[in-house]
C-alpha cells in the first residue's frame, strides 16, 4: 500500500532543510538591519512617487502596493534558493531517492513565506499611518491573512519558475527578477489592472497577487471588514484557485525534469 | 596605463560571458514602463524625463554595487587575487579599469529607458541641452566609478558589510532623488542627499532634459566631480590598506 503521508515528511525535512538555509544567509541583526530596513525603503521610495504627482491618494495607492509586492517578491526570491539545490549536487541522488522530486521542491523554499509576510506587515501596520493608512484591529487580521494566502500563492507560481530555471541555471537571476518587474507592473501594484490592454489584463488574471491585492485594497479602502466580506472572500478564492492551479503545473514539471533527467543521463552531481 | 587597459579589456570579455551579473540591465526597460505608467495614471506626463532617468541612473548604481563592488572578493573567492597581487602590475590600475568597463557597460541603460519609453509608451523624451547631457553622465559615470572603488574594497575589509551589500539599494535612490528630487522629502534628509553624488546628478541631468538654461552649472557639475574623486581617492587608499592585509594575514585567498 502506498505511503500517503511520504509526500508530507518530505516537505516537512525540505522545509527544515530551507529554514537552515535563511539562517545561514542572515542572522537575525542582518535580516533586521540589512534585509527588512531595506526592503521597507523599497516601498517608501515607490510610494514617495505620488508626491511628485501631487496626490496623497497616489502616495496611499502605491503604498499599500509595494508594501504588498514585498510578499510576493520574497516568495519569488523562492526561484533562486531553488537552484542551489542543483548547484550542490543533490538532484541525483534526490531522484533515486524513493520519493516524488515534488515535495522536495515546494518544501525547499519555504523560509521566503513567514520572511515576506512578516516584512509586508512591517511596512503596512508599522509604516502604513505615517502614509495615510489607519487600521481597525479586524481590518489588520484580515490584512494579514490575504497577505499568507497571497505568500503561499505566489510561492505555487514561483515553483513553476523555479522548474524551469533547474532546467537553465544561469538564467535564474533573469528569470527571477523579470518575474518580479513584470508582477509590479501589471497585477495592480504601481497602476490599476485596468490601466492596461484587455491581453495584458488577462495576462494579469494568472497571477495570484493581482487578486491577492485587489482583495487587500477592499479592506484598506473601506472603513470597516463587514461591507467588503465578499469582495474580500472572492479575491481569496481566486489567488487561491490561481495558486492551486500553478502548484499543480510545478509538480508535473518537475516531475517531468526528474524523469527527463533520468532518461538523458543530464542529472549532475554538480554543476 | 597598460594596467588601466589590461583591467578594461579583461572586464570587457568578463562582461560578455556573465549576463546574469548585468540583470539591472535586463529589468531597465521595465522599471522604464513602471515608472511611465505611474506617471500617466495619474495624468502628468510632463514627468516623462524623470521616469526615463530613473531607472538608468539606478542600473547605474545597482551595477556598480553588485558587479564593481564584487571585483576583488571574487578574485578572492577564485583565488585570482594571489597571482595578481605578485604580478609588477599596479593592482590599482588594472582594478580601476576594471571599474570603468562596467560603468561603461552600464551606461547602456540610458538608451535603454529612452527606447522602452518610446517603443511601448509612444513617448520621446527631448533632450534640449545633448552636449550638456552627455557631459553630465559622463561626470556621474566618473564619479560612480569612483564610489565603486570604495566599494569593492569595503566589502572584503569588513566582511559583515558584505551582508548589507543589498541593502545600499533603496535607501541611495532615495537619497539620491533618482525619481523623486530631494526638494520635495522632508527637509532633514537634505544635508545627508548632498554628501550623495547622485542627489547633485539626478537634479542637473533632470534641468538638462529641460529647454531651459541649467543654472549654476560649473558648480554643480564641480561638486559631482570633487564627491567622485574624493571618493576614487578614499577607494584607492582602501584598496591599498584591504590588499596589505589580506597579504599581512596571508589571506589572499580562502584556501
Amino acid at each position: 500500500m502506498p505511503d500517503l503521508l511520504r509526500p508530507v515528511r518530505v516537505l516537512r525535512y525540505s522545509a527544515g532543510n530551507a529554514w537552515a538555509d535563511m539562517w545561514v544567509i542572515f542572522s537575525p541583526l542582518t535580516w533586521i538591519l540589512g534585509w527588512v530596513s531595506r526592503v521597507l525603503v523599497q516601498v517608501v521610495f515607490f510610494a514617495l512617487i505620488g508626491l511628485l504627482l501631487d496626490s496623497d491618494d497616489a502616495v496611499r495607492y502605491l503604498f499599500v502596493g509595494n508594501a504588498v509586492m514585498i510578499t510576493a517578491m520574497e516568495a519569488t526570491m523562492s526561484v533562486t534558493t531553488t537552484t542551489w539545490e542543483r548547484r550542490q549536487g543533490t538532484m541525483p541522488l534526490l531522484v533515486a531517492a524513493p520519493t516524488r522530486l515534488w515535495p522536495v521542491f515546494v518544501g525547499r523554499s519555504v523560509q521566503w513565506l513567514p520572511t515576506g509576510v512578516i516584512t509586508a506587515s512591517v511596512a503596512l501596520f508599522a509604516l502604513g499611518p505615517a502614509f495615510g493608512i489607519e487600521w481597525t484591529p479586524a481590518q489588520a487580521v484580515v490584512v494579514l491573512a490575504c497577505l499568507a494566502v497571497v505568500a503561499v500563492a505566489t510561492y505555487c507560481f514561483a515553483l513553476v519558475l523555479s522548474a524551469i530555471v533547474l532546467t537553465a541555471m544561469d538564467l535564474h537571476n533573469v528569470i527571477s527578477n523579470v518575474a518580479q518587474a513584470i508582477t509590479m507592473l501589471i497585477a495592480g501594484v504601481m497602476v490599476p489592472v485596468s490601466f492596461w490592454p484587455g491581453w495584458v489584463e488577462a495576462i494579469a488574471q494568472a497571477l495570484p497577487l493581482t487578486h491577492g491585492l485587489a482583495a487587500i485594497r477592499a479592506v484598506t479602502d473601506a472603513r470597516a471588514v463587514g461591507p467588503v466580506a465578499g469582495e474580500v472572500a472572492a479575491g481569496l478564492v481566486l489567488t487561491v484557485g490561481v495558486g492551486a492551479l500553478w502548484l499543480l503545473a510545478a509538480a508535473v514539471l518537475l516531475e517531468y525534469l526528474a524523469a527527463a533527467g533520468r532518461r538523458t543521463g543530464s542529472i549532475e552531481f554538480a554543476e | 596605463m597598460t594596467a588601466l587597459r589590461t583591467g578594461f579589456q579583461f572586464e570587457m570579455r568578463v562582461l560578455r560571458r556573465s549576463f546574469g551579473e548585468l540583470i539591472a540591465l535586463v529589468t531597465a526597460p521595465l522599471m522604464t514602463l513602471v515608472f511611465l505608467a505611474v506617471i500617466r495614471e495619474g495624468g502628468r506626463d510632463d514627468l516623462a524625463p524623470y521616469a526615463v532617468l530613473a531607472p538608468a541612473l539606478i542600473v547605474l548604481w545597482g551595477v556598480a554595487l553588485i558587479v564593481s563592488g564584487e571585483l576583488i572578493a571574487q578574485d578572492r573567492e577564485n583565488e585570482s587575487l594571489e597571482a595578481m597581487v605578485a604580478t609588477p602590475a599596479s593592482f590599482a590600475g588594472v582594478l580601476t579599469g576594471r571599474i570603468t568597463a562596467v560603468t561603461l557597460v552600464s551606461l547602456t541603460g540610458f538608451a535603454e529607458s529612452w527606447l522602452a519609453a518610446f517603443l511601448v509608451f509612444n513617448v520621446a523624451v527631448p533632450i534640449p541641452h545633448p552636449g550638456l547631457f552627455i557631459l553630465i553622465v559622463l561626470i556621474t559615470a566618473l564619479a560612480m566609478a569612483g564610489t565603486a572603488c570604495v566599494m569593492s574594497a569595503v566589502f572584503v575589509l569588513a566582511r559583515s558589510a558584505r551582508a548589507f551589500q543589498n541593502s545600499l539599494t533603496y535607501p541611495f535612490y532615495v537619497l539620491g532623488g533618482v525619481m523623486v528630487p530631494i526638494s520635495l522629502l522632508p527637509g532633514w534628509l537634505e544635508p545627508i542627499s548632498r554628501l550623495v553624488f547622485l542627489s547633485w546628478s539626478s537634479d542637473l541631468l533632470r534641468d538638462a532634459l529641460s529647454p531651459a538654461p541649467v543654472p549654476d552649472l560649473a558648480s554643480r557639475l564641480a561638486v559631482i566631480l570633487v564627491l567622485g574623486v574624493a571618493a576614487y581617492v578614499l577607494g584607492l587608499a582602501l584598496v591599498r590598506r584591504t590588499v596589505d592585509r589580506l597579504r599581512r594575514t596571508g589571506s589572499l585567498t580562502y584556501a
